[in-house]
């Protein structure tokens, strides 16, 4: 028995060297290892091995690609050759295939970007699955409010007793504030501007540009600002270390610059963050200022429920103990009694911070607007619909070609091709159609995309550079070709051939109920859009046009009206003579959005805990009401000759619903926030002297809240009602005198109707978004329509020849033609109004105040499907019928 | 393409098939290799040496008959060809050349 080489390395060996050289090789390496053999086996057996793997490389190795004449490939490139002459030779229909898909993929890509844009809403920040807001559900006198901000004392409550929790992060909004540096006399405004405590950064994983992330927000008026806002005050970039002086007050040092905060999170409007270590109350211990929203990062492997348990318990440990400092006789107990008697009650839970954005509504507190999934759902449904449309539009383009290619059909069967070759070869050319429309989507995505954002309010990037983004689209495409190639292929292989080869052979049109049914479906989804559209713009203007109780046109408002300091009230005076104004009232406080602030009242009596309402509480002056055009419905305005009106009170309906009685009997009831002094005998009361008839100044999608108005200095704007006339001439007016008693401050105006547009923006930018893509459907539908008609015409040429050799006029055979399809759009507007009707009831249901959907509503998506059908399909079937019948009865 | 070089132990490969013209194939180019470099030489070496020379046209090989050693696998004798004796010579030639140019310099003996 002769010595043998390692057995596995010398199949390896065999496995992989090139045939033609392996005799020689394998000899050779053979003999050197039964001549060491005889010296050293282990030496000869390493040797070898090293040897072998020393072959492993390019020149020695087989090669390993599949035969090169493989059947496969060659069937593959004929069937892409074959696919683009088909698609050459008919060029309309190839325009009609390629450009409906192209529209239609366009269009869901767009929503696409959209919706994923939204699903990953705040999830850039480190750890944002760690990340929770607290929020309040609170009920008083049968009102349940949800707020998004809470008291200040809970982040130290919580940073002591709550182990699980990493880091801490109060804010505090302040609307927005002037800005001026040392050098300048000029105040530049910054709209968003808020108050984070000094973990801020840390806890959000956000690095600054310059400054320390740890230390930047740690003193007392320290302020960081972004990129942008650096950009807007120092030009130059050279901002740390400098000072800014903030409303005409004390200065603030900028410790440091930060990037612009990402567009798709909560923080996206902030461009100057303030320690919030300069706000006094932010060290109170009072829990009675509601302002700070509340962010917590719990600790990794965390339960979430430890915080909700945690939450739970504040009440009774904390506020509580807190309330009986000043509440005699308050105990825990005494509180659940009344908690239990009353129906009212405080509760504190948390939400993810990942969840904010489209899985909660918008409550008070919000740092920003937010969105709903039902928008993402909405629009998924679209987009859905969209690549449906598309896909039916060629479905049904090249079955009703299917004739034209029944004798190619028959040919290839007859030389022996078979059915899975065939539908191979219709699935390739689909699959062409669907790249080629890919290739132009993805282009008309890109041109069309500075627009949607505009239309979104986003700013969206097609993600062009991520190679998942291009394996995703490659995939859609393919399974869109296979889905829309499928039935067609399906249908035509099917041809027997001694059917299609006969002269004259089977005429009639293949499939034909498939795609009536398509079409159908087609008309049913416009329709349904049309309607829906139709319902989103009504409620609109419904909402715009709404007797709010208040009025809004013609009143201008000027911003940060404060900077006149003292000359103020001289400022309103001198307003007031002006020719064009009718009124003129001091306030922070707008029917649109503006200050808000809420206050605890304890009705009748100081001392019991019972008739303790939470409400809105306005400051304004004498000339408020006329001003906004709010109406009394009982009692009287404030009076500015009685000295006591500044211990009165007007209410609104919703507070007057709270005190139970009517407007009549609420005249003169005592209300009082004076409650925590030890001599509660000698609280400060209140008098109610006025009810104003529910005004609507927060979104209609909400109920009217509580609210209650008393007489306040301290006004950050002007409300200026105009009469009708010259606007621009008035507002250089009080420009002028703006300039007198103000100098160097900046004169920020804006109309009341303009600002209440905006807080609709969210249903405008849906309208639009839900128009536009309408409008996209209805195309990709006619346009099916469109080729279809113009196939129907062709084939019926000898039919509508001999007609009207036989007498027919032009009206009855374009009526012939047309009415065929009509019949479909018929059926298509039974089918798809009662759906529409329904879903758009549902959405309907989020208003508070929404418009009832009438009848004529779905008559016009109606009409205006047929209007639209008639015309595309006439178009061709006026042609065929106007056509001489000797041509069409020559041939052959 | 140009002319075609000849690497350093190329050239010492075929030398050897030029020495054993004929009767040169593996094993036996390895172990004089082996003796005149006085150092180990991996069997593959030689091998993808020989294979580069062959597709550039300096040697060719052609099998030798059956034997009774390595498993009855036939042999492979590599001889050189007209090119590569050129390309042998040519070198040879450049190498003298320049050696010729060197001055006499003394190492200080």
């Amino acid at each position: 028995m002769k010595v043998q080489p390692p057995k596995l390395i010398w199949k390896f060996f065999r496995w992989f060297c090139r045939k033609d050289y392996l005799e020689e090789i394998e000899g050779d390496l053979v003999e050197l290892f039964e001549k060491q053999y005889e010296t050293s086996p282990g030496r000869a057996r390493r040797r070898f091995t090293w040897s072998v793997l020393r072959y492993f490389r390019p020149g020695f190795i087989r090669s390993f690609s599949p035969l090169t004449n493989s059947n496969t490939t060659t069937m593959f490139k004929n069937n892409i050759k074959i696919a683009w002459r088909n698609l050459k030779r008919q060029p309309f229909f190839t325009f009609l295939n390629t450009f409906g898909l192209a529209v239609g993929m366009a269009g869901t890509l767009l929503i696409a970007l959209f919706i994923h844009d939204e699903l990953r809403f705040d999830r850039m920040f480190s750890d944002a699955d760690r990340i929770y807001r607290v929020n309040i559900n609170n009920r008083t006198a049968g009102e349940t409010s949800d707020y998004a901000s809470v008291s200040g004392p809970l982040a130290n409550v919580m940073r002591a007793d709550f182990p699980q929790a990493e880091l801490i992060t109060r804010f505090k909004e302040s609307n927005s504030v002037l800005l001026r540096k040392d050098d300048s006399q000029k105040n530049v405004k910054e709209e968003k501007v808020v108050g984070v405590d000094e973990t801020f950064f840390e806890m959000f994983g956000i690095r600054l540009l310059q400054g320390n992330e740890a230390t930047a927000l740690l003193e007392p008026r320290s302020i960081v600002l972004t990129s942008t806002a650096v950009e807007k005050h120092f030009p130059d970039g050279d901002a740390v270390g400098k000072s800014l002086t903030i409303d005409n007050g004390q200065a603030y040092l900028v410790t440091g610059i930060v990037e612009d905060m990402p567009k798709s999170s909560f923080l996206r409007d902030y461009q100057v963050f303030i320690s919030l270590s300069t706000y006094e109350d932010a060290k109170s211990i009072a829990w009675n200022n509601w302002s700070y929203p509340t962010f917590v990062k719990l600790v990794p492997g965390a339960d979430p429920e430890t915080l909700h348990t945690f939450l739970s318990g504040v009440k009774d440990n904390y506020l509580i103990p807190w309330a009986m400092t000043f509440i005699p006789g308050l105990t825990v107990e005494s509180s659940r009694q009344d908690e239990k008697e009353t129906g009212n009650y405080m509760r504190f839970g948390a939400i993810a911070m990942t969840d904010i954005h489209l899985h909660s509504p918008n409550i008070e507190g919000e740092l920003n607007a937010n969105s709903d999934i039902q928008n993402v759902y909405i629009l998924s449904f679209i987009g859905l619909f969209l690549i449906l449309l598309a896909s039916v539009n060629f479905m049904n383009l090249s079955t009703a070609r299917s004739m034209k290619r029944a004798k190619e059909v028959g040919i290839r069967k007859t030389l022996g091709s078979s059915r899975p070759g065939l539908i191979k070869q219709f699935l390739t050319e689909a699959g062409l159609v669907s790249f080629i429309s890919l290739l132009l989507a993805v282009a008309a995505a890109a041109l069309a995309l500075p627009y949607f954002n505009e239309l979104s309010g986003k700013s969206i990037t097609i993600p062009l550079a991520q190679p998942g983004f291009w394996l995703a689209l490659l995939l859609t495409t393919l399974i869109l070709g296979l889905i829309s190639g499928s039935y067609p292929a399906f249908l035509m292989s099917k041809f027997a051939p001694h059917n299609a080869l006969k002269a004259g052979g089977e005429n009639s049109l293949k499939g034909g109920k498939v795609r009536n049914l398509l079409v159908v479906f087609q008309f049913a989804v416009s329709i349904f859009l049309i309607a829906s559209t139709l319902v989103v713009f009504q409620q609109l203007s419904f909402i715009q046009n709404k007797n709010l109780g208040f009025k809004k046109d013609q009143v201008l408002i000027i911003d940060d009206a404060d900077a006149a300091g003292e000359q103020l009230e001289s400022f309103k005076t001198e307003v007031e003579r002006l020719s064009l104004v009718e009124s003129v009232s001091l306030s922070s406080y707008l029917p649109t959005p503006s200050d808000r602030n809420g206050i605890t009242f304890f009705v009748d009596d100081a001392t019991n805990t019972d008739n303790a309402i939470i409400i809105g509480n306005w400051d304004i002056d004498h000339d408020y009401l006329p001003t906004i055009g709010l109406e009394l419905i009982a009692g009287r305005n404030f009076n500015p000759q009685l000295k006591s009106d500044s211990s009165s009170l007007i209410i609104n309906e919703s507070t007057l619903q709270m005190l139970g009685g009517t407007a009549e009997e609420a005249i003169g009831r005592q209300m009082t926030s004076d409650f925590r002094r030890e001599d509660k005998e000698n609280a400060h009361f209140m008098t109610v002297i006025g009810v104003v008839r529910n005004f609507h100044f927060e979104s209609l999608r909400n109920d009217i809240d509580a609210l209650s108005l008393t007489l306040g200095k301290g006004a950050n704007k002007a409300i200026i009602k105009l009469n009708p006339g010259d606007f621009s001439g008035s507002i250089a007016q009080i420009e002028e005198l703006w300039a007198k008693v103000a100098p160097g401050q900046l004169f920020n105006y804006y109309f009341m109707d303009d600002s209440f547009n905006e807080t609709y923006e969210a249903e405008q930018r849906l309208g639009s978004i839900f128009i536009t893509f309408t409008v996209l459907s209805l195309f990709i539908a006619c346009l099916g329509l469109f080729g279809l008609a113009a196939f129907n015409a062709e084939k019926r040429s000898k039919e509508i020849g001999i007609r009207k050799v036989l007498g027919a006029s032009v009206g009855q055979i374009t009526y012939r033609l047309s009415i065929d399809f009509l019949k479909l759009v018929g059926f298509a507007i039974v089918l798809s109004i009662p759906l529409a009707w329904y879903a758009m009831n549902q959405w309907l249901q989020d208003f508070s105040y929404r418009i009832e959907i009438s009848w004529w509503i779905f008559a016009l998506s109606a009409l205006l499907a047929v209007a639209i059908s008639i015309l595309t399909v006439s178009q061709q079937s006026v042609r065929a019928a106007l056509s001489n019948p000797v041509k069409s009865l020559k041939v052959e | 393409m140009g002319e075609h070089s000849l690497g350093e132990f190329e050239e010492l490969v075929l030398l050897f098939v030029a020495a054993f013209n004929n009767e040169a194939y593996g094993v036996l180019i390895l172990e004089n290799l082996e003796k005149k470099l006085e150092k180990k030489v991996n069997i593959s070496a030689v091998h993808v040496a020989l294979k580069r020379m062959e597709n550039k046209g300096f040697v060719e090989s052609n099998y030798g008959g059956i034997t009774n050693e390595r498993g009855g696998r036939r042999k492979k004798y590599y001889s050189i060809t007209a090119t590569g004796k050129k390309m042998l010579d040519r070198q040879y030639e450049l190498r003298t050349s320049i050696y010729k140019e060197i001055p006499k310099i003394s190492f200080g003996q």
